[in-house]
């Protein structure tokens, strides 16, 4: 079997309900990170809790590119989804066949975990969004 | 600090050019700015060079070939805004009596770089461009909010396209030299929804280069100093304090301390030249630099202000759309550009009794940051 290396390590879990996103809060002025930062960047304390961001935000802006990226082949949908923790995070959607004319900003997106893209035998794995199915 | 005049102006054409390497688009710059300074090359002092892709020494290589060495020649690198930051050195070091001459050179060569014929790859590392981020869809992203948030739409898009493309066909420099209607930029290929190919500026090769010297001994070299009013480079802030990913904050606060720095407001402007390396951006830009208020970028677009023979023309060059854009040389041909429009010498681009302009470059995506950094002049005839 393949083996599965994270793209970032720290940067989330699969749990049996799904994927969860890692985040950091700083413990003296409650500012939030994700990925997770070594120190707060607002008031540079170094007292940093980690803390699992819910599992569904809102799509804030989402964008079909027709040109490759590094690991991604066209057509393929990326997006950042506005988490209720207060941040927006970027990364791959994952899209049915014919969901991507029905994306609109606002709609809910859930995190999964899943293959990203394969190096030799090695497959990397991170985190895309989906719309949630209602 | 001396207040500080542009002497000599330069500039290579811009296009697909791979045949002309760095040293000889350089080389062209640099000879064109000491002739329009009757100078000669043993009056310079010193050089600040910018360069991105491939770089090694490229000021000294360049600068060999016009005979000028021995000196301190400092390469720099800062993503588009490289040429913004070549100025400020010079700029600096001659407002603090350091130095009396100096030039600040930009040149890129896309077509024979590493990178040819493909996107501007992110920072290697970068979370982000590791998960598909590119150029284009960052800026689709940023258009399709700005949608969202105030209505804007793909026709207001392409109309920056439409208007800068049509600013080139009057630029003997410019890549395009082509008319085209709002149609012709939507049914172009897609290359990141909602953005177009037309709405996006090409991959070229050029160089520019401006001469700089203390106001009180500019005539000795032009009839037509231009002064140097304010200059600010300055890097990005955290993404996460960004409430609106349609609005840099950086890029709004080097604005507002250029014109403290300069003593003067965005209705003193009479031609801007700024970053529209996709359409959708200059609408962003409009709201960033004061031109409108916030939201309103698509307004003012609409009113015609922007092109020549409006309020304020913005990108009478054709800007980066038609002029194209080689990363590190735009950030000085835009002070070139400005230079020219102040000395009245734009020809059928000129607006008419330019006498302020705003010269803005920008660039640098990195996951985390608002923007990698923004360079701002304001020149006064």
């Amino acid at each position: 079997m393949a083996e599965r290396v994270p793209i970032r390590e720290g940067t989330f879990i699969e749990s049996a309900k799904g994927g969860i996103l890692l985040a950091n809060r700083c413990k003296s002025c409650g500012q939030t990170f994700f990925p997770k930062s070594s120190i707060c960047f607002n008031c540079f304390s170094e007292d940093m809790e980690e803390m699992e961001l819910s599992r569904i935000g809102k799509l804030y802006s989402f964008a079909t590119a027709y040109m490759p990226s590094v690991h991604f082949q066209p057509p393929y949908t990326v997006g950042m989804v506005e988490m209720p923790e207060g941040m927006r995070v970027f990364g791959p959607l994952k899209i049915q066949e014919g969901e991507r004319e029905r994306l609109r900003v606002g709609m809910e997106m859930e995190v999964i975990i899943e293959k990203l893209w394969e190096e030799g035998e090695t497959e990397v794995i991170g985190y895309k969004f989906k719309p949630v199915i209602s | 600090m001396r207040e500080v005049a542009v002497i000599g102006i330069g500039q290579s054409v811009f296009g697909k050019l791979p045949q002309r390497n760095v040293v000889e688009l350089g080389r062209e710059s640099v000879w064109t700015a000491l002739k329009d300074a009757n100078m000669s090359p043993k009056d310079v002092q010193f050089a600040y060079v910018s360069r991105l892709y491939d770089a090694m020494v490229t000021g000294q290589t360049i600068l060999k070939e016009v005979g000028i060495r021995e000196m301190e020649i400092v390469n720099v690198e800062n993503a588009c805004a490289g040429g913004s930051t070549a100025l400020l050195g010079v700029w600096r070091n001659i407002a603090l009596g350091v130095y009396d001459i100096g030039i600040a050179i930009g040149v890129e060569s896309m077509t024979t770089s590493p990178i040819a014929s493909k996107l501007i790859p992110p920072a290697k590392e970068d979370l982000e461009g590791q998960l598909g981020m590119t150029m284009p869809a960052l800026f689709a992203l940023m258009a399709r909010r700005h949608m969202e948030e105030y209505g804007t739409t793909v026709e207001q898009f392409a109309r920056v396209s439409v208007k800068n493309h049509h600013h080139g066909c009057l630029n003997p420099f410019s890549q395009y030299q082509k008319e085209f209607t709002v149609e012709d930029i939507l049914s172009s290929r897609m290359i990141c929804d909602p953005i177009t190919l037309l709405q996006c500026c090409p991959n070229t090769d050029g160089a520019a280069a401006v001469i700089m010297c203390p106001m009180d001994i500019a005539r000795r070299y032009t009839s037509k100093p231009i002064k140097v009013a304010a200059c600010v480079l300055k890097s990005g802030n955290y993404a996460y304090l960004q409430d609106d990913i349609t609005f840099c904050p950086t890029d709004y606060k080097a604005a507002m301390e250029a014109y403290e720095m300069a003593g003067l407001g965005p209705d003193d402007l009479d031609v801007v030249e700024l970053h529209d390396a996709f359409a959708p951006e200059e609408i962003f830009r409009y709201e960033e630099l004061g031109l409108c208020n916030r939201g309103e970028g698509a307004q003012l677009l609409n009113s015609g202000a922007t092109e020549l023979g409006g309020r304020i023309p913005v990108n009478p060059s054709g800007g980066l759309l038609s002029m194209g854009h080689p990363l590190s040389a735009s950030g000085v041909r835009v002070v070139v550009e400005i230079a020219r429009q102040l000395r009245g010498e734009a020809e059928a681009r000129q607006v008419a009794n330019a006498k302020t302009g705003l010269a803005h470059m920008m660039g640098g995506a990195v996951a985390g940051l608002d923007v990698g950094a923004v360079g701002i002049q304001i020149l006064t005839a």
